[in-house]
């Protein structure tokens, strides 16, 4: 009798545990992404080498040693000739940016994305719940979020935020929103735009430190359709398996090294230090720590325990984890070329690994909130998405904050998007990615020419 | 024909049959209830003890009938248990107070209008008229760079008002709520006119050295009631997070936003806003159940944005000269009208009692299908809150609240109060008017708060609390010392 009323206790212990279970894993829904559309501008704004020669040179605040500067850093910057700048810097107005130019640099970049995602779902703008913007540079008034529910007269009760100031990681921030938002509320459509604008930020003092966005910020941006409708399940392109972010900025050398500051002559622009590197490191290290036991298989983190108890005994080099026992592509922030080299190296990447970090870089520049997303897009024109792959976003940004997220692709994916017009090019060569400027411009390293004052542009232009 | 004489009689007999009629519809569960329990007790009475022992000694309850119905019960108050919303609890706020030397009195705001727009009389008489009427008393503040003559708005010195206010702010309230800064999950800061990279919300983690997985955001260009989006993304987030803390900073930084041209309708801003902030813990812990001063009820957010008028009301553009300022559009008044009837037709349903509910509806089908001509009746909000915090954003805004919702000088007292003393602070203004209630000791446990805030896009947001708590009068905050002052009158015009 005892043993009967033993067994029926236990049997209701486990039913309500199973109930229990199956709550709150409803309670956490699911975030997919439906589709994303990068922007890709008119050739009429690309910004090659020798355009932006021009541009530094109508620079009359510069000495001999910035333009070296300038244009050295212009020849490893890993940017190709199809980078695309802002109109106003093109049309030589870099000096004078007013609030209608801002406006009409984001207008083209959010509108245009936003009409082709919503040709290309089908969803009706009047359908969105929640909308995220996050552009860091540029916060109007009223918001851009207010700019887009005006143009597409979407719903009075929609949520929308307009995050901004956050970085180069912003959009990381606003797909970490979303998830968040998603878990209380059920069956909603969330659209995220993440873009920069480049035309009222282009630094025209001399400091060398605030040169250097001048020569990786390009325009760009990207818009995404997500939504946690279960019955949509089977057109999503991926769903968000993962999301964790990490902010050191109580660190103040991590603070300090990506800071928009006035230098000394009033000019307004973006300070890069040299703690970036080291601040990426510590961030990216920080975040990993959390986010790896959670993305790799147990037998990958056992493994590692059962090498490091024993390589600490040995005191040899250090082990290394093997990320790609559960991450199959890595989707490294276009930030520049040391940053992807660096990541590439902490992760043990190969150059397959770090290619379509490197050639979105070339392609299309440090679009800042929006270059994951490129990045994203030339592995999907690659074809190399195929189902349940799981993809490693990886984001720095001012702050100093690293956030990653992990997707796992719904279905093979191989649409052609923003890279379908040049990837029969791609990818370069690591040798082809140095800039023609190099040996054409290559005398101004000249030593002697420290000690003769001329007028550069001339020289140069002719 | 003899003159209609006054009815008096009859409209006082209608206000008890109203005050009436509200009882019984409000209570009408209780009172449906009541009959039902009386039948029960008079049969069991009847019965009397001996039969109800036999009747319970007669009742073979099987082993498995005990374990299936307790399972049954376990279950469904497991699921009533995880399908509730977790309290959303407010612990304490702190607003931050200027300091003296930061002051502008009338005096002092027209002889820099004079000496800065000393080539435009009309704008300097524009500027003057505008201060007779604003409702701001002499003891507003704005920051230091703007005291120059003309104004320093150097990023530097915007930085410098965010940290003086934002930090003055938060050690308030880490004093007050014995908050340590690694206990703090959650950090939105929101700012409309000002947001530099790294953001503020950055600054305020570099500050305090707070814990590296922190969920922060930082809202920017949301305007006026940016607070009240802060709040609801808060709320949203600790729905997710259990025993979590978030910090909401609401602020506004005037520095770079002064505007330096001369178009007069972009130099109104200029006459109203004022410096200020507040910073606002939250929390979901069952913990803080007992010292929170408020629990947060309702957030209800109404975008007019689609509507292009809407949309352009409050609109930052460059005037001819090329100088940035906000300009207001004429139509701003009846925007902020209609914005207010579409929120309070999704906070209606949630916050009124059954009995004005009752009524609206009635009324509502009543002009639908039999007379149009009948008035539309308003529901009188003040049976469904004791406090109303209407955002101080301009005398007109009051004015225009006060009369469609139908309240008295009492209930907007806060409002015009926090105008007068602070001027328009923009998203922490409705804290201040928490704080002034606080201060006259007026807030006493189960009062109902509606805080209301219009911003630019056009948005208008409202939040409900309820009083966790009687608030016994505060010793510190912003009003501890001129609260003995208030309220004052504040006349139509002040001759400057």
């Amino acid at each position: 009798m005892e043993l009967l009323i033993t067994v029926c206790f236990l049997f209701l212990f486990c039913t309500i545990s199973y109930f229990y279970k199956r709550f709150s894993q409803m309670r956490s829904h699911s975030c997919y992404m439906l589709a994303y559309e990068c922007f890709k501008a008119t050739d009429d704004r690309k910004l090659d080498t020798e355009s932006c020669v021009k541009i530094v040179l109508r620079n009359k605040n510069l000495g001999l040693d910035q333009y070296r500067f300038l244009l050295q850093t212009m020849v490893n910057s890993g940017l190709g000739e199809e980078t695309y700048g802002p109109r106003n810097v093109l049309a030589g107005r870099e000096e004078t940016p007013t609030l209608m130019e801002a406006h009409e640099e984001m207008d083209e970049i959010m509108f245009g994305t936003l009409d082709n995602l919503f040709s290309k779902t089908g969803v009706s703008p009047s359908h969105i719940d929640i909308l995220v913007v996050d552009v860091s540079l540029f916060s109007p008034f009223p918001s851009l979020t207010a700019r887009i529910v005006n143009r597409y007269k979407m719903r009075e009760n929609i949520k929308s935020f307009s995050l901004s100031g956050m970085g180069c990681s912003a959009s990381m921030v606003a797909i970490d929103l979303v998830q968040n938002l998603f878990k209380s509320y059920k069956n909603a459509f969330a659209v995220v735009v993440s873009s920069e604008t480049i035309g009222p930020h282009w630094y025209c003092g001399k400091e060398n430190s605030m040169m250097l966005s001048n020569c990786l910020f390009r325009s760009g941006g990207c818009s995404v359709l997500l939504t946690n409708k279960p019955c949509l399940k089977h057109k999503a392109l991926m769903k968000l398996k993962h999301s964790v972010r990490t902010n050191i900025g109580s660190n103040d050398e991590a603070y300090g090294c990506c800071i928009q500051i006035e230098d000394q002559q009033g000019y307004n622009g973006f300070l890069l230090t040299r703690n970036l590197t080291k601040a990426a490191a510590k961030a990216f290290t920080m975040n990993l720590k959390v986010l790896v036991p959670k993305i790799l298989p147990i037998r990958e983190l056992i493994r590692f325990a059962v090498i490091s108890i024993c390589k600490t005994n040995n005191k040899t080099a250090k082990p290394s984890l093997n990320l790609k026992t559960g991450i199959q592509h890595f989707c490294i922030h276009p930030g520049g070329r040391a940053v992807i080299d660096g990541l590439g190296k902490s992760l043990g990447l190969n150059e397959y690994d770090m290619e379509p970090a490197r050639m979105a870089l070339h392609r299309f520049g440090n679009t800042s909130a929006g270059g994951l997303w490129y990045v994203l897009g030339y592995m999907e024109a690659k074809k190399r998405l195929k189902k349940d792959d799981k993809i490693l976003m990886i984001s720095l940004g001012a702050g100093f904050m690293c956030n990653n997220c992990v997707w796992e692709v719904m279905k093979d994916l191989g649409n052609g998007n923003v890279w379908e017009h040049c990837m029969d090019r791609y990818p370069i060569p690591r040798k082809n990615t140095i800039n023609p400027f190099a040996d054409k411009y290559s005398w101004i390293n000249d030593e002697r020419l420290n000690f003769v004052r001329m007028d550069l542009s001339n020289i140069i232009l002719s | 024909m003899p003159p209609a004489s006054p009815d008096f009689s009859s409209s006082v007999k209608l206000k008890y049959v109203k005050l009436g009629y509200q009882y019984v519809v409000d209570h009408f569960l209780t009172l449906l209830l009541v009959p039902v329990m009386v039948g029960i007790l008079i049969e069991v009475v009847r019965l009397g003890p001996k039969e109800i022992v036999h009747l319970w000694n007669s009742l073979h309850f099987d082993l498995i009938q005990i374990l299936c119905s307790s399972f049954f019960i376990i279950f469904v108050a497991t699921v009533y248990f995880m399908s509730k919303p977790r309290c959303i609890y407010l612990v304490d706020y702190a607003c931050y107070k200027p300091p003296v030397t930061c002051r502008v009195p009338f005096a002092t705001f027209m002889e820099h209008s004079r000496l800065i727009l000393s080539n435009n009389p009309k704008s300097v008489e524009f500027q003057m008229r505008i201060l007779e009427r604003s409702g701001l008393g002499e003891e507003t503040c704005l920051p230091p760079a703007i005291h120059y003559i003309p104004p320093k708005p150097t990023m530097e010195a915007s930085r410098g008002e965010a940290e003086v206010v934002i930090f003055s702010a938060m050690d308030s309230l880490f004093k007050k709520t014995g908050l340590k800064p690694k206990d703090i999950d959650i950090l939105i800061v929101n700012c409309s006119l000002f947001s530099p990279t790294p953001s503020l919300s950055a600054m305020v983690i570099n500050k305090y050295k707070l814990r590296s997985n922190i969920k922060s955001f930082n809202l920017s260009g949301m305007g006026c009631s940016a607070g009240l989006i802060s709040i609801d993304l808060a709320r949203d987030l600790l729905q997710v997070h259990p025993n979590s803390n978030a910090v909401v900073v609401s602020t506004e930084i005037i520095t770079p936003n002064y505007y330096q041209g001369k178009e007069r309708a972009m130099l109104l801003p200029n006459c109203l806003f004022r410096m200020g902030g507040a910073a606002i813990l939250l929390s979901n812990r069952r913990s803080e159940r007992r010292r929170a001063k408020y629990r947060l009820v309702h957030v209800v957010r109404t975008h007019k944005g689609a509507d292009d008028k809407a949309y352009r009301c409050v609109f930052e553009e460059e005037d001819k000269e090329g100088k940035v300022g906000i300009s207001l559009s004429k139509d701003l008044m009846a925007i902020a009208g209609e914005a207010l009837k579409s929120n309070i037709t999704t906070i209606g349903p949630l916050v009124l009692p059954g009995s004005e509910q009752l009524l609206f509806l009635l009324t509502l089908i009543g002009r639908k299908i039999f007379n149009p001509k009948w008035k539309p009746y308003i529901p009188d909000f003040k049976l469904a809150f004791e406090h109303f915090c209407i955002h101080a954003g301009g005398r007109a805004v009051i004015d225009e609240l006060q009369k469609n919702l139908q309240l008295s000088a009492e209930h907007v007292e806060a409002s015009r109060m926090t105008l007068h003393r602070f001027g328009n602070t923009s998203s922490s203004s409705l804290w201040y008017e928490m704080s002034y209630l606080e201060a006259k000791g007026m807030m006493k446990k189960g009062d109902r708060i509606w805080q209301i805030a219009f911003g630019s896009g056009f948005k208008c947001n409202s939040a409900v609390w309820k009083c966790n708590r009687t608030i016994k009068t505060p010793t510190d905050g912003p009003w501890e010392d001129c609260i003995h002052r208030y309220p004052v009158h504040i006349p139509e015009v002040v001759k400057l």
